[in-house]
């Protein structure tokens, strides 16, 4: 990287003779004025390195600032131009010089402004001395546009030349968010304040983090605004700060906003859930866009609720038989019935009954309790918390004051079902209820 | 120098799908659970001592204050949203009204019955609550304890209410057919009893 610069200094060079001999009266007093200024600026930019990677953050918001509109070309230009008085006899050609680049392509005058504009900004902040500097990030502008890629990589180095790796990342970084200038809308008056009131270097880090995050999150497979090489080799730079955002990507042809992306990822979890929906709603495959499938929806679940409604009433008319039925119930009328099936079932699936009917006992047990739960005093929290988080506890809380209360009407039941299928379920039940049991029921 | 980056940049937006993939896959399976046999049976025994239960409570006092229907469709209720295990909201709002309505000793229509036939109706000249909106807020009445949940959020608790809600259908009509079947309808219920406790899975 450094290699090239004296490269572009050549560059430099060369271009300054050729537009000073085309069209300035530079004299050579003032080109070696410029290339000595240049060197002091360099050792000076060597000497304040750490500043200028702030600042370059700052400018780059700034640039960002800049390019959206709020500022006008001419008066940067005008405004670096004042600057420097004595050499403005060479600014307003160089000055006028990336403009009639525009017809290259629409991105690279965004670059290479970016790029003049960053050595202008730089001079509004520093030294008049450093005004010099921008020649060379012209002519690199030039010569950036003249290869047509990495230009964003020729200004920065320019610009911090001597810097280790870190700045190089945050230097990438920033220039992703030189390229992702036009979709940074919002916060742009934040940055441009920011850039004016010379923020301290935690605030100009905070903030570049977050345009870099967001602006890195959107960078992939953003065809607007880059080529596809640069706008990898950005989008491979990302997270150098790490905030705790939710990373969406934007997919092509799609807005980058944030706001557009958290309405998108909204709508696809709607669009997911109704899909949902429509498997379990019958009759829903041919309804399409939300409202029918909200129709459709509120139709089934009232329909539901009004069977259930039905089937309550018609059990409410049953439920006299339950209680003083019951035991004749099953004992006469299921009895038989299931003695005729149960010599088919044979030796094994008795032994399966066992346990299943075990459970079922266990069950019981358990649905007394819960039954019982209602009629006892608790406060409601308390009530609230039992049931959804640890039901399981109910049986051991009611326990001794239930469970023998439960015993009597449950006897008759379990001794009928004890004579159905010959299974010995006080065995079973004498035990005192362990909390396993309904664990596993619970669990399962 | 790229390879981590891009690595944790994956992995981050890995992560965020896992999640929501995680997500579906839990609301598949716990819809998926409300279709077992395993459910529909714990249901069905549990809301057989329910319904014994209320006969028993309802006999000595208070039968004839509300109709039974309602009682027992409170009781399927309730032992549905203890079936559901807590996890969903609306199962956590049957039973706190439940409580609150014990507790309180007020009668109140607080829950799915009465509040459908009820409907509000706004005009169309008010632009400020679309037609979708409107449908979305009838909706959340439906659901019990979803009036004001957001349309995501409302959507997955429908999608685990209808399942929960068929499955009380399955069990309630399985149950009103053993008990009010005659001696020829009972071989067929009977079976289906046995089949559920001999095969627990």
């Amino acid at each position: 990287m450094n290699r090239a610069l004296p490269e572009m200094l050549h560059c430099l060079n060369t271009s300054v003779g050729n537009l000073a001999g085309n069209c300035t009266d530079l004299t050579v007093l003032d080109r070696q004025r410029t290339r000595i200024k240049w060197q002091q600026e360099q050792f000076q930019q060597q000497q304040q390195q750490q500043q200028q990677q702030n600042y370059f953050a700052s400018q780059g918001q700034q640039l960002q600032g800049l390019i959206n509109g709020d500022l006008r070309l001419d008066q940067v230009v005008t405004r670096s131009l004042k600057v420097d008085p004595g050499l403005e006899n060479g600014w307003p050609d160089y000055g006028k010089f990336p403009l009639p680049k525009t017809g290259f392509c629409e991105e690279s005058t965004g670059f290479e402004s970016a790029g003049y504009l960053n050595g202008s900004a730089f001079e509004m902040n520093y030294a008049i001395s450093r005004t010099a500097s921008c020649p060379p990030a012209v002519a690199e502008a030039v010569a950036a546009v003249a290869d047509g890629k990495g230009k964003e990589s020729i200004v920065t180095e320019k610009l911090s030349s001597a810097v280790g790796k870190e700045s190089f990342k945050k230097r990438k970084a920033d220039k992703a968010q030189n390229s992702k200038v036009v979709a940074e809308d919002d916060s742009r008056d934040k940055r441009i304040k920011g850039c004016a009131e010379e923020e301290d270097s935690k605030m100009t880090e905070q903030n570049s983090s977050k345009n870099n995050s967001s602006s890195n999150s959107k960078n992939n497979n953003n065809n607007r605004e880059n080529s596809g090489d640069t706008s990898k080799e950005n989008s491979k730079v990302s997270e150098v700060q790490k905030p705790d955002y939710i990373h969406v990507r934007a997919r092509r042809g799609q807005a980058t906003d944030s706001h557009s992306l958290a309405e998108r990822v909204r709508r696809e979890k709607i669009s997911e859930r109704m899909k949902y929906l429509q498997d379990l709603v019958p009759g829903c495959n041919k309804i399409t866009g939300k409202a029918g499938m909200l129709d459709e929806i509120i139709n089934y679940v009232q329909s539901l609720q009004r069977q259930v409604e039905f089937l309550s009433m018609k059990l409410a008319a049953v439920n006299p038989r339950l209680d003083f039925n019951i035991d004749n119930f099953f004992a006469k009328e299921v009895f038989p019935a299931c003695t005729a099936s149960f010599p088919t079932l044979g030796a094994t699936s008795s032994e399966m009954a066992n346990p299943a009917l075990l459970q079922l006992n266990q069950l019981q047990q358990v649905i007394s309790c819960c039954g019982l739960e209602m009629g006892m005093i608790n406060p409601p929290d308390m009530g609230l918390r039992r049931t959804t988080s640890a039901p399981v506890s109910f049986p051991e809380n009611f326990l001794d004051t239930s469970y023998f209360n439960q015993i009597q009407p449950s006897t008759t039941w379990d001794a009928d079902l004890q004579n159905l299928f010959g299974v010995d379920i006080h065995q079973g039940r004498s035990t005192p209820f362990p909390s396993q049991p309904f664990t596993d029921n619970y669990e399962s | 120098m790229e390879n981590p980056e891009s690595v944790s940049r994956e992995s981050k937006t890995k992560k965020r799908r896992k999640t929501l993939n995680d997500d579906q896959t839990q609301s598949i399976s716990n819809n998926m659970k409300w279709r077992t046999e395993a459910e529909q049976q714990i249901y069905s025994s549990k809301l057989f001592e329910a319904l014994r239960q209320v006969r028993r409570n309802n006999s000595p006092a208070e039968a004839n204050h509300r109709p039974r229907g309602r009682v027992v469709r409170e009781a399927a209720d309730r032992v549905l949203a203890v079936a559901a295990k807590g996890r969903t909201r609306w199962s956590r709002a049957i039973l706190t009204s439940r409580l609150r309505l014990r507790f309180k000793k007020v009668r109140k229509q607080k829950v799915t019955g009465g509040g459908r036939l009820r409907k509000v109706e706004v005009r169309k000249e008010n632009k400020g609550i679309t037609v979708l909106q409107r449908k979305v807020r009838v909706l959340g009445r439906l659901v019990p304890g979803c009036r004001k949940l957001s349309f995501p959020n409302l959507l997955e608790e429908t999608t685990d209410y209808i399942a929960a809600l068929e499955m009380q259908v399955r069990a309630m009509t399985a149950l009103t057919q053993l008990l009010t079947g005659g001696a020829g309808g009972l071989a067929a219920p009977v079976d289906q009893l046995q089949s559920n406790l001999t095969s627990p899975t």
